[in-house]
């Protein structure tokens, strides 16, 4: 399941990353690497709010569909 | 001795640098506020401290302090994330202060570890450690310090807390000369990126105790379910700007300066100096400079001066609040249908204050195309500069009304979407951008931030008006006292300045405007647009009533729709030569400056010729001069756009460059 279908409140790991390897970097140094929990606070005008580690962060669709839950 | 600040963004690195420097670089509680690297010299202040507290004296090598962009990692993801990774491995600097915001501890270390692996002398500052306390978070500074075989501090940059000892841990560092790394990974392949994650991790689990869980719903959060809402957001931001508009330029900041326009410069100033040159018996022709071209032409810029203060004091509470991300979300769709994403409003916000840094501010986008729409669309909202010409023309034109202003941005905004979707259209530009950014909780603004960024705003356009629209001012006065024979004129329709306008002004046929004078004050606020305002005060100043007065002289040159399209005209053409120097650097050719700048100008020539053609026909009932070449114009214009966009495709690349 991609974080595009997840439900607010959902407290998840990540279990992949696609898209390209620029983009999968900068996720990574965020600290959204596999096998890190990830939480969806809200869907906010078309974008995903979340949680990593100790911060917040809005994600749009695609960025989303480039991570998969486990 | 060299002292670079570095850190992911938002962790408050211009904030210590103002702290350490005395300096009143801008800040805002939002990731990329910085895009460049900014050098000062420490405080005379804290470097007396030093020179107290070293035993090693070193007076020969005083101390600068390098601000750097925030970067998450070294390596970089979008251009002003190099900055810093290019500075710090080429300039080599002699001690490096990594800032951490205590409350994203573990996402931080991520970079500290890579900076460690440098060999370059790091201290650690943990910054915004009220906020963590305050939280009931606490962190084993001592461990995490014998952990990472580097120095710790806490700091609460925003209050001075922490500095001096922070400074002595930096200085110390720094003679040793090199630095030990706490884990060696290696480069970046992905078992050193998972080595970086699992060490950082047990760092936060030893040493940092956190009260609540990071993803508890907070009040942040339900903030921003209202006002990032997808229906609510845009109309409360733009309730929030029309709030802030009207206290500054109908309220309080507008009550000021029409108290200076009217009263200080309009005749206690003049009269007083009038009064004095005469009595010394200064030549009429050099009272007349004086008096009409420097304190006219200068006075009427600065009158403004309480209406930019009020604004910008504003502007920057709500900027330290941490709205502005939340603006960045509800903008990311709008912007999505043009091939932006939701930060190009990050220039957007930046260039209400001056294009200039709004234009350099693109460099936190990170895909080619999208930036360079960013660099071309950007100048299109309004600055500070160009305020005094809307406030003027309000006030002359439509006295008490409150919609002016509000509608200017709305206009902008519209602009910025509809050129966007041409250039989009014509160039086949592909939106491939994926839009992240980082979401600040919301904190309290800062009263004395804000009285700083105001203080600075004020002093740089009081500059502004001391030298160069001070001496813009004086070329414009000599333009229109002196013909081509440096005779003196009787009248100013055969001085050089109305032979100048003049030769452009048939240009202008199609917009409505009439005479050399519209002209030139177009043309000279290519200097700084504040000289638009300048230059009606100087042809004016022979003129019997105040210029800013609802009704005054201005009413010979437009009528109230003429005068709303002159404003939109000088707002949406190119901007001022220094802005344009800067699309130079950012657009990085000039072959592509040649296009933004035509881009501009068409979008400004047309919005002003549609303005008064249709604005006259609807509310005056008869057609405007210049009504049969502004129709060929457009058709000509509708139909260029139109084969344009229609084109073959394999006719043309795909986007700009």
């Amino acid at each position: 399941m991609s974080l595009n279908n997840a439900k607010p409140g959902d407290v998840r790991l990540i279990k992949a990353l696609s898209g390209d390897e620029k983009k999968r970097k900068f996720l990574c140094t965020l600290g959204c690497s596999i096998g890190e929990e990830i939480t969806l606070i809200s869907v906010l005008a078309g974008n995903y709010i979340v949680c990593i580690k100790d911060n917040r962060y809005a994600l749009d669709y695609n960025m989303a569909n480039s991570i998969e839950l486990a | 001795m060299k002292i670079a600040l570095v850190g992911n963004p938002n962790s408050g690195k211009t904030t210590l640098f103002n702290a350490l420097t005395g300096k009143m670089e801008h800040v805002g509680n939002w990731a990329g506020v910085t895009v460049e690297k900014k050098i000062s010299p420490l405080s005379e202040q804290l470097a007396d401290f030093l020179r107290k507290h070293l035993s090693v004296d070193n007076p020969g090598d005083p101390i600068v302090v390098i601000d750097l962009p925030g970067a998450y990692s070294i390596d970089p993801y979008s251009g002003e994330e190099a900055i810093a990774r290019d500075f710090i491995l080429e300039e080599k600097p002699d001690v490096i202060i990594n800032i951490i915001d205590a409350n994203s501890l573990e996402r931080s270390l991520f970079f500290t570890t890579q900076l460690l692996e440098l060999n370059i002398p790091t201290v650690i500052a943990l910054n915004k450690m009220d906020l963590l306390r305050h939280n009931g978070g606490k962190i084993d500074t001592a461990g995490l310090s014998a952990s990472l075989k580097s120095q710790v501090g806490e700091i609460v940059a925003n209050k001075g807390e922490g500095l001096k000892d922070l400074l002595l841990k930096a200085v110390q560092t720094a003679e040793l000369k090199a630095q030990p790394a706490p884990i060696a990974t290696g480069e970046s392949s992905q078992a050193g990126t998972d080595a970086r994650h699992a060490f950082t991790k047990k760092l936060a689990t030893d040493y940092l105790v956190k009260n609540r869980a990071s993803h508890e719903i907070t009040f942040s959060d339900r903030v921003d379910r209202v006002v990032a809402n997808s229906y609510l957001g845009l109309p409360i931001f733009a309730l929030v700007m029309w709030a802030i508009y009207a206290f500054s330029i109908n309220g309080l900041g507008g009550m000021l300066s029409g108290y200076i326009n009217d009263t200080l410069f309009g005749k206690i100033v003049p009269d007083a100096v009038n009064g004095f040159l005469t009595g010394i018996g200064v030549h009429p022709l050099l009272t007349g400079l004086i008096v009409d071209g420097a304190i006219g032409g200068v006075g009427a810029v600065v009158g403004f001066l309480p209406l930019i203060m009020i604004l910008f004091f504003c502007l920057s509470l709500l900027e330290d609040s941490g709205y502005m991300a939340r603006v960045a979300i509800i903008m990311d769709r709008y912007f999505k249908k043009i091939g932006l994403s939701g930060k190009a409003i990050i220039p957007m916000i930046v260039g209400t204050g001056c294009s200039i840094p709004g234009i350099m501010a693109t460099k936190t986008i990170e895909d080619d195309n999208e930036r360079m729409l960013a660099t071309i669309l950007t100048p299109f909202v309004p600055c500070g500069a160009k305020l005094p010409i809307i406030a003027l023309l309000a006030a002359v034109f439509f006295p008490h009304s409150t919609w002016v202003f509000p509608s200017i941005y709305l206009i902008a905004g519209a602009l910025i979407i509809i050129v966007g979707l041409i250039i989009k259209k014509i160039y086949r530009l592909e939106s491939s951008s994926a839009f992240i950014v980082e979401i600040p909780e919301y904190k309290l603004p800062s009263i004395k931030l804000a009285s700083r960024q105001m203080l600075k705003q004020a002093k740089s356009f009081l500059v502004r008006a001391a030298t160069i629209i001070l001496v813009m001012n004086t070329v414009i006065w000599f333009m229109q006292t002196y013909g081509w024979r440096l005779q003196e004129v009787e009248n100013q329709s055969s001085s050089i300045l109305a032979s100048v306008g003049g030769i452009l002004a048939p240009l202008l046929i199609p917009l409505g405007f009439i005479g050399w004078q519209t002209t030139a004050a177009t043309l000279s606020g290519f200097i700084a647009k504040e000289n638009v305002v300048a230059t009606f005060a100087i042809i004016l100043a022979s003129s019997e009533e105040a210029m800013h007065l609802a009704g005054g002289p201005l009413t010979d040159f437009f009528t109230p729709v003429t005068a709303f399209s002159f404003l939109l005209f000088n707002l949406f053409i190119p901007p001022c030569f220094a802005a344009i120097g800067a699309m130079n650097a950012e657009l990085g050719s000039k072959r592509l400056l040649r296009k933004a700048i035509l881009i501009q100008f068409i979008a400004g020539y047309t919005v002003a010729m549609l303005t008064t053609q249709i604005g006259t026909l609807l509310l005056y009932n008869r057609l405007s001069g210049g009504f049969i070449p502004a129709v060929f114009l457009t058709i000509s214009l509708v139909g260029w756009l139109y084969y344009l966009m229609v084109r073959k495709a394999g006719n043309t690349k795909n986007g700009f460059a």
